[in-house]
């Protein structure tokens, strides 16, 4: 399994695409610089790092972390997809199923470096406006791990399309028509608590109530993300069992 | 020369999803509404006098999010078309011109766009007729919802096609788009020079046409940019 993993972060870091975690920083600093929120709620008595807050993890956690975790998968299946790649891969003594373990293995620590990344950028952020108040250092890390659990059914949703689609754009358009929708979905009571895709607001909406581990209820984690992941991951384990390379 | 060029791009782009998904995300922008006026119908009705305005309101919200993301599929699409075969050199070695290629694939996105647009003036015209919401039709407000955002997209089309043609890795110009929907989920924050809040038609005069005809200018600026670098590169 550990030959397996080395094996691919070799192959990824000389696709020179490792470079793609800053993405999620770069949107951090480019929403927390742009709001100003700041000037509505001149008065209130809140922790100024809420504020960033709640702008910052609206954008990134709603559109920008279940896109570019889609990217992630395409980004690890890339070699694979170009003359052959699967056929010598497969060729060695390795088994696909772990094969596929060690693939989204590598995407979620990717996820994770990217979470603390923003995390960075959060950081940076109040620095640059400022603030004075306390770091609400338990909140914030509820929302980074919360965050990246939200993604793991994700990420094994678009591993499964990105072993399917040689293109890069077909998993993408997956990924986009599900995630649109989540929009919506989280203006609803009803629906946006069971939205799979909806999940990485939730959990890193930092509003919500806190007296859980997460910020959403166990059962809901368990059952959304927990039942999506299980789903998603045996789908495409079972599929790359059977595919034809 | 550029007919039969077109000709093939329409042969290759053949059951590979790409009219589908032209389809997809007018009807999908729609659908949402649908979805949102079905389970909160009254509330929304309730929020504006003007139920057309405030309904095509909802409708271009989702708009320029699809268009940008549609823009990054589609591009996308057609550039691993060659990507994937190394067909890059065929097409090329064939008695064509570089220029004249570049324009035959940006041809054909614009045509699946202007299409995609209108399939969402119908839709949207169909589903508000539906819904009832006044007697007097706004046909020219419908029609400016639908083809506006259009014109102002062309540099997004015109930037993401370059970045896709000359990139070897697809994970880059995806990438791009992904960028590029923040920007436009977050154009009220904008300034007005920036590409991606153009197709949300906001700017500080308050005149949507200033961001058609801007779309229209860079556009075609952006396009040949593009299609001069394209043509200067080596085909590997």
């Amino acid at each position: 399994m550990g030959s397996i993993l080395s094996a691919e972060w070799f192959k990824l870091r000389k696709s020179k695409m490792v470079p793609l975690i800053f993405a999620g920083p770069i949107i951090g600093l480019f929403i927390g610089l742009t709001s100003n929120l700041e000037s509505n709620t001149q008065g209130l008595d809140v922790n100024h790092w809420y504020i960033s807050l709640f702008s910052m993890n609206l954008t990134y956690a709603l559109l920008f972390l279940p896109l570019i975790a889609g990217v992630f998968a395409s980004v690890i299946c890339r070699y694979e997809h170009q003359s052959g790649g699967w056929k010598q891969l497969l060729a060695l003594p390795v088994t696909r199923g772990r094969v596929f373990v060690a693939k989204y293995i590598l995407i979620m620590i990717l996820m994770m470096a990217m979470q603390l990344l923003y995390l960075c950028s959060i950081f940076a952020v109040g620095m640059m406006k400022g603030y004075s108040d306390p770091f609400p250092m338990e909140i914030v890390w509820k929302s980074i791990v919360g965050g990246w659990v939200a993604t793991l059914p994700l990420v094994a949703l678009q591993l499964w399309m990105s072993i399917m689609f040689k293109s890069f754009a077909a998993p993408f358009a997956v990924n986009v028509i599900f995630t649109l929708p989540s929009i919506l979905a989280i203006n609803s009571k009803t629906i946006g608590p069971y939205y799979p895709w909806a999940q990485p607001f939730s959990m890193m909406y930092i509003g919500g109530n806190s007296d859980d581990a997460f910020f959403v209820p166990w059962d809901q984690l368990l059952t959304v993300v927990g039942g999506g992941f299980v789903l998603f991951f045996l789908g495409g384990y079972l599929y790359f069992q059977r595919k034809a390379v | 020369m550029i007919g039969k060029l077109l000709t093939s791009d329409f042969l290759k782009i053949k059951r590979k999803g790409l009219w589908f998904l032209t389809a997809l995300g007018p009807i999908g922008v729609v659908a949402l509404q649908m979805v949102n006026y079905g389970i909160r119908r009254d509330y929304l009705l309730e929020q504006s006098e003007d139920d057309w305005g405030y309904y095509l309101l909802n409708v271009h919200s989702f708009t320029p999010l699809a268009i940008v993301l549609g823009i990054a599929i589609l591009t996308s699409f057609i550039a691993s078309i060659e990507n994937e075969t190394n067909a890059w050199k065929q097409l090329i070695a064939l008695p064509v011109s570089k220029l004249t290629v570049y324009l035959s694939k940006f041809t054909v996105l614009a045509i699946l766009l202007f299409l995609s647009s209108t399939i969402l003036m119908l839709m949207t015209l169909a589903y508000g007729v539906f819904l009832d919401l006044g007697d007097s039709t706004p046909y020219m407000e419908i029609a400016k919802f639908a083809y506006y955002p259009f014109f102002a997209s062309l540099p997004i089309l015109a930037l993401q096609l370059w970045i896709a043609s000359v990139c070897h890795n697809q994970g880059i110009p995806i990438t791009v788009g992904i960028f590029g929907v923040i920007f436009a989920y977050s154009s009220f924050v904008l300034p007005d020079w920036m590409i991606w809040k153009w197709p949300s038609l906001m700017n500080q005069w308050d005149e949507p046409v200033i961001n058609v005809m801007l779309g229209v200018g860079i556009g075609i600026l952006l396009y040949i940019i593009g299609m001069i670098d394209f043509a200067r590169r080596d085909v590997k």
